[in-house]
């Protein structure tokens, strides 16, 4: 079967066999560290921004970093983002942000993990940048004419994370308890952070 | 390599024919924006994509528009703003007549 | 190389799909595979860039892009980028497919049979 016909069967799985075999084969790469690629894949997942997030949250000193050299900052948290080179955007009362990659997927992924399905889509790429309300409101959030919407295009060699406002009544809780009410969605910019009065 | 352009500068996104992989969206091109800041010094994706490996950095700026001068018809708030990172080379001063 | 892949603003109205599938572990091996392939640490040096990933895709025909999952398409680009600096020969790559398959389709016919 030639590579062309494969290209539209749905055999894909065979295809990356095939091609890891030759590359295991020729020394390029090994099975153990393909595993250890994927098993460090299922270790980035939001629950490590949330951390970063709830710790801005909590120290002013911390956020300032943040805001100012994202990467560095995640550093001290002892999270290892490899060579990702991550800004943070803050959203406030007046301005609210939403990241998209519209030329391919580009995200955080050494924060987040993989992007969902929808960041991906055809719709989300050519729609966020010119009707960013419209699609936010698809997403259940409607923001008055009064908030900025700023919209991030990921075109080149930064990765951005939105630092989403800190809802109110979590005075009281601690920044693990803070941690956990921050979602994926809300550090791509699709959502805010539910109060925890919403949530519990 | 110093950088042609500072945080708060007027800049136009060139419109220029290409061949080949280039990170500036068709959209961008031809609008003015703002620089918001300097992301540092990278290697020109143009050439990485084809295995070069061994170019110049130059200055990638974080470039800030407003929607309604990329959009004709965007609907939204006056003070919506895209904002999108381009290479120095493909960006020129702009004399803002406004 | 036509620029589909460049979407930006392009016209559509139809809204954001929101389902979401379960990756499967062929497509986290791709993402691994691409990680080590690009990985300036490697022994020898990176073989390839984010750049040339992507630089694949983009020479996917326009049917192609669309008709492809994403990690069927980052899988086609891996390959063309290695098959291009000779890391892996497309005959040998096209032999040991039809063993796969083959391979496959003897284990299902065996399953079948019991």
């Amino acid at each position: 079967m030639s590579l062309e016909h494969a290209r539209y069967d749905r055999n894909a799985e065979l295809l990356e066999r095939a091609f890891r075999e030759l590359l295991v084969e020729k020394g390029v790469v090994s099975d153990a560290a393909v595993d250890a690629g994927v098993e460090f894949m299922y270790t980035r997942t939001p629950a490590l921004g949330a951390r970063v997030v709830a710790r801005a949250w909590l120290d002013p000193g911390f956020k300032a970093r943040l805001l100012e050299d994202g990467s560095a900052a995640v550093g001290e948290l002892g999270i290892d983002i490899r060579s990702l080179k991550l800004v943070v955007v803050e959203n406030t009362p007046m301005l609210h942000n939403l990241i998209v990659c519209t030329l391919c997927s580009c995200y955080p992924r050494m924060l987040l993990g993989l992007p969902p399905d929808w960041y991906k889509s055809v719709e989300y790429r050519s729609r966020a940048i010119r009707e960013p309300r419209a699609v936010l409101a698809e997403f259940g959030l409607h923001l008055s004419a009064g908030v900025t919407v700023r919209v991030h295009d990921s075109t080149a060699d930064m990765r951005y994370l939105v630092l989403p406002m800190r809802p109110e009544e979590t005075d009281a809780l601690s920044e693990a308890e803070c941690a956990m009410l921050v979602t994926r969605d809300a550090m791509i910019g699709v959502a805010l952070v539910d109060s925890p009065k919403n949530v519990l | 390599m110093t950088p042609r352009f500072n945080p708060g500068e007027r800049v136009r996104v060139l419109d220029k024919f290409t061949i080949g992989h280039v990170r500036t969206p068709r959209y961008i091109r031809g609008k003015r924006g703002v620089v918001e800041r300097i992301c540092g010094e990278f290697r020109k994706p143009e050439e990485l994509a084809y295995g070069r490996y061994a170019g110049e950095r130059e200055p990638l700026y974080r470039v800030r528009f407003a929607q309604c001068e990329v959009w004709p018809d965007y609907v939204g708030a006056a003070e919506d703003t895209l904002d999108v990172e381009i290479y120095e080379h493909w960006l020129e001063k702009t004399e803002d007549k406004r | 190389m036509s620029g589909h892949h460049d979407l930006g603003g392009t016209r559509t109205e139809a809204p954001v799909p929101r389902g979401q599938h379960a990756i499967l572990p062929w497509e986290m091996r791709v993402d691994a595979l691409m990680q080590l392939l690009s990985d300036p640490k490697r022994p020898g040096g990176a073989l390839m860039s984010v750049d040339e990933l992507r630089r694949g895709i983009e020479s996917l025909s326009a049917d192609e892009y669309r008709l492809l999952g994403y990690y069927e398409r980052w899988l086609h680009s891996l390959i063309a980028v290695m098959a291009e600096k000779g890391v892996i020969e497309r005959v040998a790559l096209e032999r040991r497919l039809a063993e796969v398959e083959h391979a496959h389709e003897r284990e299902h016919a065996r399953r079948g049979e019991r």
